[in-house]
């Protein structure tokens, strides 16, 4: 039943109309990726009332395309400008940029869209295998698995900042202050607000990381001058290609890029967490457990194969609560089920069974979109590399006032667009006295939900949080590797520290 | 000759003053504030309804979220917006009205918007696990320790709805919110994590058996007469004034709306309701339209306030 409508589905694809969709969506993502600012889910947000004179099948074509493509674009920018075109490129910064500096911005873009295709088939094969399973995985993550996985998200936050524990620290208490401004989900009231409306919802995630990320670093490059590989080009370094040595760097590191589709596809699950935890996870626990640890941030390769992979595997992920029980896993998939209601198809557990035509596409178009996205980047792979060597008096000014268009056009608030300055001085001077990004963002991504699910825990229990956790199969795993998180870098500086007495 | 042309103008348009609002909407767009994203409940009915309404009007209808502040920023554009009947919105209600009786400023006030229509109403059910040993709210009630519901956020309709009931009936329940929509929350019965929740029937028909997954078990609903076969009504168990309790999708307009310009939307809103296309939809998506006029409409939001005003304190979020 279900392969046969898979099978329908690629057929469809191939019916011309169909196949305009998606091109028209792997264009728009693509697009949407690049931009700092804009995003996956500004462009199906803005594509909405559009999708409302579709076919659903057409729509989710569209959908998919640019689900699918988002991700793969926002690694350029991240890659060529330091600058995360979508937020969970973050990760992809701490060694894309370094390797474009040194003129191998080919060789990261290559590995860049093969990771991201391979993740992308990856994560969604995962999604076929686990159908027949998903109800039983959505039901077995309850409050208290959500509340466990963010400490987890948090543990590995702090063991992943060397030597900067207590800048780490600081940042992350900085993300929790923001994570936990406007209405409180328990009480109704409004915290940190200082009577500003605005603030009732809380801090949006996309003007902020938009600031943070964007803006941020268009203030550092102007500061700076030249262009972005500039080094390079004294040392006559430059390399305009490469992207073969990337494509070959992924299937050499299959065990990285296999790690990083798995660790995606069980983030993308769990609604909320999304793409930005799952890069992060996937790129800490590569650079944690590497031999080859003390050249991360230095521009080593496995650090961009890591995050890319796990960022397209999620898309994946994120859609077995939607074939469980007809709930978003993302803010993407959420806005393709509020597509598929405008359509007056209500999402519910049966969602497989009366709207498998959608589903499949969608499974389709985003399959579809993720290869055909990373061949279009390797093709136009050249031409983008040459972006690093424009003056950044012209990059910053075109960046800055895309990105800024990007977050008014979102919700049309002039307050985003101030919000989006404000937090981008906050980055800048992060960047300056080195004080951790990614550390805030991950704590303001997690702040909310671990509350929230903490809150939850102790009323479902009784005030028994931890004999209840211990009774849970899945909480006592993730404690388990809560515990490893912690203890791998020690457990290191004692074998250390054993080595070297022997010497 | 432009100042005389205004002039002009102007004088004819105040002598036939009548005249020209007996054109009304000839020459402009109508725009329809909703204060949430797209996608969600409140954009699918307007988005659906807009197509009828044009029909029916003969203008252009333009759907615009302005979403934020929890709902109210949409309805303060309306409210700042000019009486002039080019620009209306759809209320979330009794939300608004439980914010305004918990003394929340929401910047603007509910008894000063020009009332136009009751879209459709949506009637609440009790639901617990379909392999539950729970038959009914006395089960539910009798376990030994208080029930543990799910909802959303603790000022939703449907939280505020489960504190007021259990209150009245006299039985102690905790309401673990937090849940990110009511999908989740039902799921959080179906796992266990939870006892029971209320949430509108049409949600929970989805994961009940027959038209829907059977994960769930109703055992009441939140109506005077029966609305499922079968299934206890608050009647029965002797507090039909819980039938109150329902989620409304309420059309209002700026204060000082003229009565010519509120019949004319009315009208328009009342054959949009009854077109193919509205009710077909509403059909397949579980709506249950219930068309009020702008006076019936009027009396119920007053009815509304008085009501949740008597419950003021169950209503308030527990601290």
């Amino acid at each position: 039943m279900g392969l046969d409508t898979l099978l329908d589905a690629f057929l469809a694809i191939l019916n011309g109309g169909s196949l305009a969709y998606l091109a028209v969506g792997v264009i728009l993502g693509l697009t949407f990726g690049v931009i700092p600012g804009l995003g996956g889910t500004t462009a199906l947000a803005l594509l909405i009332p559009v999708t409302y004179t579709l076919e659903p099948l057409d729509a989710m074509y569209l959908a998919g395309g640019v689900m699918g493509a988002t991700s793969f674009g926002g690694s350029i920018s991240a890659i060529l400008l330091n600058t995360p075109g979508t937020a969970p490129n973050a990760a992809t910064t701490f060694d894309g940029y370094p390797l474009a500096r040194q003129g191998k911005a080919g060789l990261a873009i290559g590995a860049s869209a093969t990771a991201s295709a391979l993740g992308g088939l990856i994560g969604l094969f995962t999604l076929l295998l686990f159908i027949p399973v998903a109800r039983d995985v959505v039901l077995s993550f309850g409050s208290s698995e959500f509340f466990l996985l963010t400490i987890l998200g948090l543990a590995a936050i702090a063991v992943s900042v060397k030597g900067k524990l207590l800048r780490g620290l600081i940042a992350a208490c900085v993300g929790l202050l923001l994570a936990f401004t406007g209405a409180n989900q328990f009480t109704g009231d409004t915290r940190f607000t200082g009577g500003i409306d605005y603030l009732w919802d809380g801090i949006p995630l996309v003007p902020a990381l938009t600031g943070l990320f964007a803006i941020s670093q268009m203030i550092e490059l102007s500061l700076k001058g030249g262009s972005v590989a500039d080094e390079a080009r004294e040392a006559a370094m430059m390399k305009i290609s490469g992207v073969g040595e990337g494509i070959l760097a992924v299937l050499k590191h299959w065990p990285v890029l296999l790690r990083g589709s798995i660790i995606g596809t069980i983030v993308g699950a769990i609604p909320g967490l999304g793409g930005t935890v799952a890069a992060f996870l996937s790129y800490s626990s590569t650079a944690q457990t590497a031999k080859d640890r003390d050249t991360f941030g230095k521009g080593n390769i496995k650090g961009v194969i890591a995050p890319e992979s796990a960022n397209n595997a999620k898309d994946g992920g994120s859609l077995i609560p939607t074939v469980a029980f007809g709930i978003p896993g993302s803010a993407e998939t959420a806005i393709f089920l509020g597509i598929l209601v405008l359509h007056g198809i209500e999402p519910g557990p049966q969602i497989l069974l009366q709207n498998e035509r959608e589903i499949y596409g969608l499974i389709v178009a985003l399959t579809a979109s993720a290869v055909g996205a990373s061949i279009l980047g390797l093709i136009f792979a050249r031409l983008l590399v040459l972006i690093t060597r424009i003056d950044v008096n012209i990059v910053v000014p075109v960046v800055v006032t895309l990105s800024l268009t990007g977050v008014y056009v979102l919700e049309g608030r002039m307050a985003d667009v101030l919000l989006t300055v404000l937090m981008g001085i906050l980055g800048y001077l992060m960047i300056r006295f080195d004080y951790p990004r990614l550390t805030l963002v991950i704590a303001f991504v997690l702040g909310e939900i671990a509350e929230r699910s903490f809150h939850q825990v102790r009323l479902i229990s009784d005030g028994q949080v931890i004999e209840y956790m211990l009774g849970r199969p899945v909480s006592v795993i993730l404690i388990i590797a809560t515990l490893i998180t912690f203890l791998l870098p020690a457990m290191r500086n004692i074998r250390w520290l054993r080595t070297n007495a022997a010497e | 000759m432009k100042t005389l042309l205004k002039t002009g103008l102007t004088a004819v348009a105040l002598m036939t003053g009548s005249a020209a609002l007996a054109e009304y909407p000839a020459d402009d767009n109508i725009t329809f504030v909703i204060p949430y994203s797209p996608g969600g409940g409140f954009d699918t009915i307007v988005r659906q309804f807009a197509p009828a309404l044009e029909e029916a009007m003969g203008t252009t209808v333009v759907p615009e979220n302005i979403k934020g502040a929890g709902g109210t920023r949409g309805g303060q554009a309306v409210h700042r917006s000019d009486p002039n009947g080019y620009t209306s919105g759809i209320y979330n209600i009794p939300g608004l009205t439980v914010n305004e009786v918990t003394g929340r400023d929401q910047g603007f006030k509910l008894d000063e918007v020009t009332w136009i229509a009751n879209l459709a109403v949506a009637r609440y059910g009790l639901a617990v696990a379909a392999n539950s040993d729970i038959n009914s709210v006395d089960d539910l009630c009798s376990m030994g320790n208080p029930a543990k519901m799910s909802d959303t956020g603790a000022s939703s309709t449907a939280s505020v709805t489960t504190r007021i009931s259990f209150g009245i009936m006299g039985c102690e329940i905790v309401d673990v919110t937090g849940y990110s929509g009511s999908n989740d929350a039902m799921i959080a019965v179906i796992s266990g994590e939870v006892d029971a929740t209320i949430k509108p029937i049409s949600s929970l028909k989805k994961y009940l058996a027959g038209d829907g997954s059977g994960d769930l078990k109703l055992i009441l609903t939140l109506t005077e007469e029966e609305a499922v076969p079968g299934v206890a009504t608050v009647t029965d168990i002797g507090h039909p004034e819980l039938a109150k309790f329902t989620l409304n999708r309420v059309i209002g307009g700026p204060p000082g709306l003229s009565d010519d310009v509120v019949a004319a939307i009315e009208e328009g809103l009342r054959k949009a309701s009854a077109s193919g296309a509205v009710t077909s939809w509403a059909d397949g998506a579980g709506v249950e339209l219930s068309f009020m006029g702008s006076a019936e409409t009027k009396a119920m939001m007053a009815d509304l306030a008085t009501f949740y005003q008597e419950y003021k304190d169950l209503a308030a979020a527990p601290e």
